[in-house]
């Protein structure tokens, strides 16, 4: 594991994420749901990409199994070397202690543990000793600023500087990929504002992936890479530039409605 | 070790229910430890397993049923006994009848009697003082305490099985097994009521050794058999046995008693565990999204559970600890008396229970634990949206 630092550029079209022909679908009762229906899909090393799409549309589902927390049907979905689809429950888990930083809608810090500790908490399974692990999560939060917040539990804490802690936690053991689900979701205009240019300096400096999921036209055009899915299906695939990408994320966040 | 301070954390994030939690284990905890003492106290082998080769002889009909003192001349005579008494429940009162003054007195032969209980000592005084003295009285050293009785003091016992008022000055006070008796001459009450001369609610015989004993057992039987007073001879722990059984299977009974103590234990620590795991759903998703493996979050589960059966079994002990002599004066206050000798901290009790209730709250922690790491990780962050 490395500690956190400016990354170098990812060489420009190496994907880091395959999804070949992905299927997922629930049986509820008798009746069989498909939430992705053959989905192919490739994000480069570097891309700040935004999930979007209308509710039930596949875009957690597809977070989800891109992060290996879910299995899909049938379908390959690789990131860097490994087939997460068919890895084992265990080696899983050790793949995404490593590789994957998880930015959730509602934080889900740990509320009896300071933004330390919750930030420290992945670097537990690493074999850091104790001032290493000390090291690198205040590296963390010294990205997100919140080094004079160290020994604050979260309900002391507003709601964007939990959301920074989360996500200070989430590149704590410096993963290639960031994936987040509604990052901005339960934020005020200004508190969302100062996360997404947070998560926009993680890819640009830091050099991060992030896969993000949004139904926030403004939180979109900040991503390189706008996905509209529909039942499962992918159904625009635009490359932005920015500055145009607002106008593409409302288009999409229309069309979704 | 470095998951330690999380476990803890974890543990108290509902402070009030930890600690009520905490108090229910702790209860039950003090009366197991309570149950397993008297448990102990009644199994309690003061020989160490050497056995202490002693006979109790009793008419075999009941206690009600005295053996004649040609009884104790023909044991006396069997080979292989060591020694052999007589040994008479005077009953009587002493000041009054009320619980506080009431203790054990016995007649007995003083010239045999530290060669059949020879694990008791003189303490205070002198065997040979109290021997030449008729009227003199052995005193259990208990019994010295609760009463600020010094040698020399005369008590005054007032018989009722054998009426009569009979004065006595203590000659000695004895240490041993049971401290809270007095002993005085048979011939005492042989020269007050010489009607009655003779008369023996039981005989005690020492046996030379272990052999002897198994030996004179059926040989005692037998010799009496055919006599107007049958009797039955058993070995001292046999006869306590049976003493004890007149009041019931006690220890069966103080032993399904712990079983239910330590259901309840369980069924607590199982319920704050469940409620613990429940509100926690999406944490532990979260926990297994950035990588927790399913053992380690089973680990931290199990941990907690174990920790909260520690620290209520902990606090349990330190209660047990701080009010076991209040405990012992109390039984040593009341018609008891004859317990609290025997009442004493049994360590390797108090390490059972200890066992026990943190066997049963890893137990406790098990079903939720098990149904937290087998729930789909997708599943649990769902619960929150």
């Amino acid at each position: 594991m490395s500690a956190i630092s400016p990354g170098t550029p990812g060489t420009p079209g190496t994907p880091l994420i395959r999804i070949d022909s992905l299927v997922k679908q629930y049986t509820r009762d008798t009746q069989v749901l498909t939430v992705l229906d053959n989905l192919s899909l490739t994000v480069d090393e570097g891309d700040f990409m935004a999930l979007m799409g209308p509710s039930g549309s596949g875009k957690t589902t597809l977070l989800n199994l891109i992060a290996g927390i879910d299995r899909p049907t049938s379908g390959r979905i690789v990131v860097g070397e490994k087939e997460v689809s068919s890895m084992s429950e265990a080696a899983l888990a050790k793949w995404r202690s490593a590789n994957i930083g998880f930015i959730f809608q509602l934080y889900n810090l740990v509320p009896v543990l300071t933004a330390f500790e919750n930030v420290e908490l992945p670097l537990l399974l690493t074999n850091l000793n104790r001032a290493r692990r000390r090291k690198q999560a205040e590296l963390a939060l010294s990205v997100v600023g919140l080094t004079d917040r160290m020994d604050h539990y979260p309900r002391q804490l507003s709601g964007g500087q939990e959301q920074r802690v989360a996500i200070a936690r989430a590149i704590a053991t410096d993963p290639k990929l960031l994936v987040a689900d509604e990052p901005t979701g339960d934020l005020d205009s200004r508190n969302g504002e100062e996360i997404l240019v947070l998560m926009e300096r993680l890819n640009s400096e830091f050099k991060k992936t992030i896969v993000m999921v949004t139904h926030d036209p403004k939180a979109a055009s900040r991503a390189h890479r706008l996905v509209h899915l529909d039942k499962g299906v992918l159904k625009e695939d635009v490359k932005a530039e920015r500055g145009k990408a607002v106008g593409m994320a409302a288009a999409i966040s229309v069309s979704s409605t | 070790m470095k998951f330690l301070p999380f476990v803890f954390k974890n543990l108290f994030r509902k402070k009030t229910r930890s600690l009520l939690t905490l108090g229910s284990i702790l209860l039950p905890f003090f009366v197991i430890c309570l149950l397993g003492t008297f448990v102990a106290m009644l199994d309690a082998d003061p020989s160490k397993g050497r056995g202490m080769f002693r006979i109790a002889v009793r008419h075999k009909v009941s206690f009600t049923n005295p053996l004649p003192a040609s009884h104790l001349e023909k044991i006396r005579q069997l080979p292989g006994v060591k020694a052999a008494m007589p040994f008479n429940w005077f009953g009587g009162r002493y000041v009054d009848f009320s619980a506080f003054h009431v203790f054990q007195r016995f007649a007995i032969d003083p010239v045999v009697f530290f060669d059949i209980f020879d694990a008791s000592a003189i303490a205070e005084g002198s065997a040979e003082a109290w021997r030449s003295d008729r009227s003199g009285l052995l005193v259990g050293e208990l019994l010295i305490r609760k009463y600020g009785w010094r040698l020399g003091q005369q008590i005054t016992l007032v018989g009722d099985i054998w009426p009569g008022v009979y004065a006595f000055t203590i000659r000695a006070v004895y240490r041993g097994n049971d401290e809270a008796s007095v002993f005085f001459d048979q011939k005492v009450i042989d020269e007050a009521l010489p009607a009655r001369a003779g008369r023996y609610t039981m005989i005690w015989v020492k046996a030379v050794d272990a052999a002897a004993t198994r030996d004179l057992i059926p040989r005692i039987n037998v010799l009496f058999e055919n006599s107007s007073s049958p009797v039955r001879a058993e070995t001292e722990k046999e006869f306590q046995n049976n003493y004890v059984a007149l009041l019931g299977n006690v220890k069966l009974f103080f032993r399904s008693l712990t079983a239910v103590l330590a259901a309840v234990v369980l069924l607590i620590a199982a319920n704050t565990m469940a409620m613990a795991t429940r509100e926690r759903v999406t944490e532990l998703a979260v926990l297994r999204a950035i990588g927790f493996p399913r053992g380690t979050i089973f680990g931290l589960l199990l941990g907690e559970s174990a920790l909260l059966a520690i620290f209520g079994a902990a606090a349990g002990l330190a209660l047990y600890l701080l009010l076991f002599p209040k405990l012992r004066a109390v039984v040593l206050y009341s018609p008891l008396a004859g317990l609290a000798s025997g009442l004493r901290v049994y360590p390797d009790v108090l390490a059972a229970a200890f066992l026990l209730t943190v066997l049963v709250g890893i137990l406790a922690g098990l079903v939720p634990a098990i149904r937290s790491v087998r729930r789909p990780i997708a599943d649990g962050l769902r619960s929150v949206a």
